[in-house]
């Protein structure tokens, strides 16, 4: 083994790589850890008591009422990740080649999609509450101007449309982000490869599925884990559009609102659970971290060095 | 492909009057040429003459902003670039690095409506025209910057297109695989028998490989011909200058009777003289002799360096006006630097353009 010697490199090393290091272990590595040992313990109020080994863990997913609100709010997170599979990755990638391909306008259009991305969650949030105003908002008013007033309806409050609505604002804020990762992808093939398309096809759906979608791989696996991880993180527009409870009904639950409820009670009952919380936390945690290692690895090895 | 496989494809290329803006800047400024079947043309030039540009416009990778692109008698302006019976070898080569050689090749074959047998006995012909078989499984990142080459090529033969393009296609090739590829590229050119338009900046490629070389400047033609012709009967200075190597010597000359004579460095005779008094005299490096000391009977020049090439030398010396002058010589001439030679020509090898505008003005 090669003896550490304290150089003036290897100081300097250390000098930088210390107070990351602290950081992360303070305030990442630290909380996870506390939480998996909070969920072992039964808990009242911030007051820890006995050690109850694996109880709470079984009371989120098999003791009703709360394995009823798993399930829901689980099912929430999937719907919400393959909507916005097709609504915001779907959508960024046909953005993309669009504004690769230098349609009239792309150099506005570059800028005018990823402006939403910069806003603040909570301006868009009270954006598309007022947006979907079931009396003066735009969409509604738009409908019944245009004589399609049978299609107006109370978007948010409505559990068969509540969801549906939020996810759509979610696809108009993050657009921009897969948009702009992809168009990276697509400005790194190189432009005789496309040349080389064009002499054999002149499709632009063999183009894309075929050549484009193929080299953009890469672009495509991160996005991919990324919005994996941050649908089934989703909070903030659900909290402030739907409310605490996923109103209404639950229809806009999913497992972040679901956890913090848990943990920390909502406006109506101060119920809160710390040990509950925590095992519902470990639980979210454990299953993106194995879920996203698969999509990442998955996806890698079809990645292609250009 | 191949001989006998060949059908009957003719390819006829008419370029009439084309010329190339991109937004205000002006590329091409006005194109005639006629190709025509079986011809292996080569477009020459310095790089920004436009060469690659005219190509791209044969391809349809980019539209033509006036006049007109006829093939077999069709007109091909706004006909999409995969419907034109063309393929093109690109300069980086541009292979799909998704796909392995034998999908590289099968890509196009089969967007073209080609049954699966017709495509596979394809590649099977390209592959062995290339010597591709043992690499078909191989994706192009595990190839040689020759292999590479060679499956760009296959990928344009498996379509059996009427127009071969190569745009540059050696000069990403190290200079032994270079000569080696540029061989290959003859043999599949009488192989195959179809019109292939090269494209180069490389006089040697383009004096090795084609029946016809289009030499281009400043986005106009200055020449068309054989090798023979643009070296024998260069149509002006810069074609004179461009084709060959060492490059031709321009000399600015007076007429004084049957003598032509260097401002303060003597005068030579050369043979037939055109019909003006002020011209600029060419000479190649065969054309010249060089003589030790300063002689009555010649232009003195001093020597500046000697380039020994094993078979042969070429001595560079400069006149009295400033002008570089090479002359080929044998091995065991050997000048010194700096030592002073006289120089004369040969007769009746010697080329004379207008002092003007640079025109031929042979007798």
């Amino acid at each position: 083994m090669p003896q550490f010697r304290m150089t003036g490199r290897g100081l300097w090393i250390t000098v930088l790589i210390v107070p990351p290091l602290a950081f992360v272990a303070l305030f990442i590595v630290y909380p996870i850890i506390s939480a998996f040992a909070y969920a072992f313990f039964d808990w009242q109020g911030l007051k820890r008591l006995d050690f109850v080994g694996l109880e709470n863990f079984h009371t989120v997913l098999f003791v009703e009422p709360y394995r009823s609100w798993t399930i829901n709010a689980f099912k929430n997170n999937i719907i919400v990740f393959f909507a916005l599979m097709v609504l915001q990755n779907g959508l960024g990638f046909i953005l993309a080649y669009a504004l690769w391909r230098e349609l009239p306008g792309a150099r506005f259009h570059r800028i005018a999609v990823f402006l939403p991305v910069v806003l603040s969650t909570i301006i868009v949030a009270y954006l598309f509450k007022l947006f979907y105003h079931p009396l003066f908002g735009v969409v509604n008013v738009t409908l019944k101007n245009i004589g399609l007033d049978w299609l107006a309806q109370p978007w948010l409050g409505q559990s068969s449309t509540a969801l549906g609505s939020i996810i759509v604002a979610q696809a108009w804020h993050m657009v921009g982000f897969p948009t702009l990762v992809f168009l990276a992808g697509m400005q790194r093939i190189p432009s005789e490869i496309l040349d080389a398309v064009r002499m054999e096809t002149e499709s632009e759906w063999v183009k894309i599925t075929k050549v484009v979608w193929p080299l953009v791989a890469p672009s495509a696996t991160i996005v991919f884990t990324l919005l994996f991880v941050g649908a089934f993180n989703w909070f903030e527009l659900p909290y402030i559009m739907g409310g605490l409870d996923g109103s209404p009904f639950g229809s806009t639950d999913v497992l972040g609102l679901y956890f913090y409820r848990t943990a920390f009670g909502n406006v109506s009952s101060g119920q809160q659970d710390f040990g509950l919380g925590s095992a519902l936390a470990v639980l979210i945690f454990i299953f993106i971290a194995v879920i996203a290692a698969v999509i990442t690895t998955r996806l890698r090895a079809r990645e292609i060095q250009l | 492909m191949g001989g006998s496989g060949r059908e009957s494809n003719v390819a006829q290329l008419s370029l009439r009057g084309i010329k190339k803006r991109f937004r205000e800047t002006a590329v091409l400024h006005g194109i005639d040429l006629e190709i025509g079947d079986r011809e292996f043309v080569v477009f020459v030039g310095p790089s920004g003459c436009g060469k690659s540009t005219l190509l791209r416009l044969i391809a349809g990778l980019d539209p033509i902003t006036e006049g007109e692109f006829v093939l077999n008698g069709t007109r091909m302006n706004d006909v999409a670039p995969s419907r034109r019976g063309i393929a093109m070898v690109f300069q980086s080569y541009a292979l799909y690095p998704h796909m392995d050689v034998y999908e590289n090749m099968a890509f196009g074959a089969r967007l073209m409506g080609l049954t699966k047998a017709e495509v596979e006995a394809r590649i099977a012909e390209a592959a062995r025209m290339l010597r591709l078989e043992a690499l078909l499984k191989r994706k192009p990142r595990e190839l040689s910057g020759g292999q590479r080459q060679r499956v760009a090529i296959g990928r344009a033969l498996v379509r059996k297109p009427d127009v071969f393009l190569l745009d540059e296609p050696l000069s990403n090739l190290d200079a032994a695989l270079r000569s080696e590829v540029r061989l290959e590229i003859a043999r599949l050119h009488r192989e195959i028998g179809g019109t292939m338009i090269y494209v180069t900046h490389d006089q040697v490629e383009a004096m090795t490989l084609a029946d016809k070389i289009v030499v281009m400047n400043n986005g106009r033609i200055e020449q068309v011909g054989s090798p023979r012709d643009l070296y024998e009967t260069p149509a002006n200075t810069f074609v004179a200058t461009f084709i060959g190597s060492p490059r031709m010597a321009l000399v600015d000359v007076t007429r004084d009777g049957d003598r032509l004579a260097v401002a303060n460095g003597g005068a030579v005779v050369t043979g037939a003289l055109p019909d003006a008094t002020s011209l600029k005299l060419g000479l190649r490096p065969d054309a010249v002799q060089l003589h030790r000391g300063a002689g009555s009977e010649g232009l003195s020049a001093k020597v500046e360096y000697t380039e020994y090439l094993g078979d042969n030398a070429y001595v560079y010396a400069r006149l009295a006006d400033g002008t570089l002058l090479s002359a080929r010589t044998t091995p065991n001439d050997l000048f010194a630097p700096d030592e002073a030679v006289t120089v004369t020509v040969t007769p009746g090898a010697a080329h004379y353009f207008s002092a003007e505008d640079g025109r031929r003005l042979n007798p």
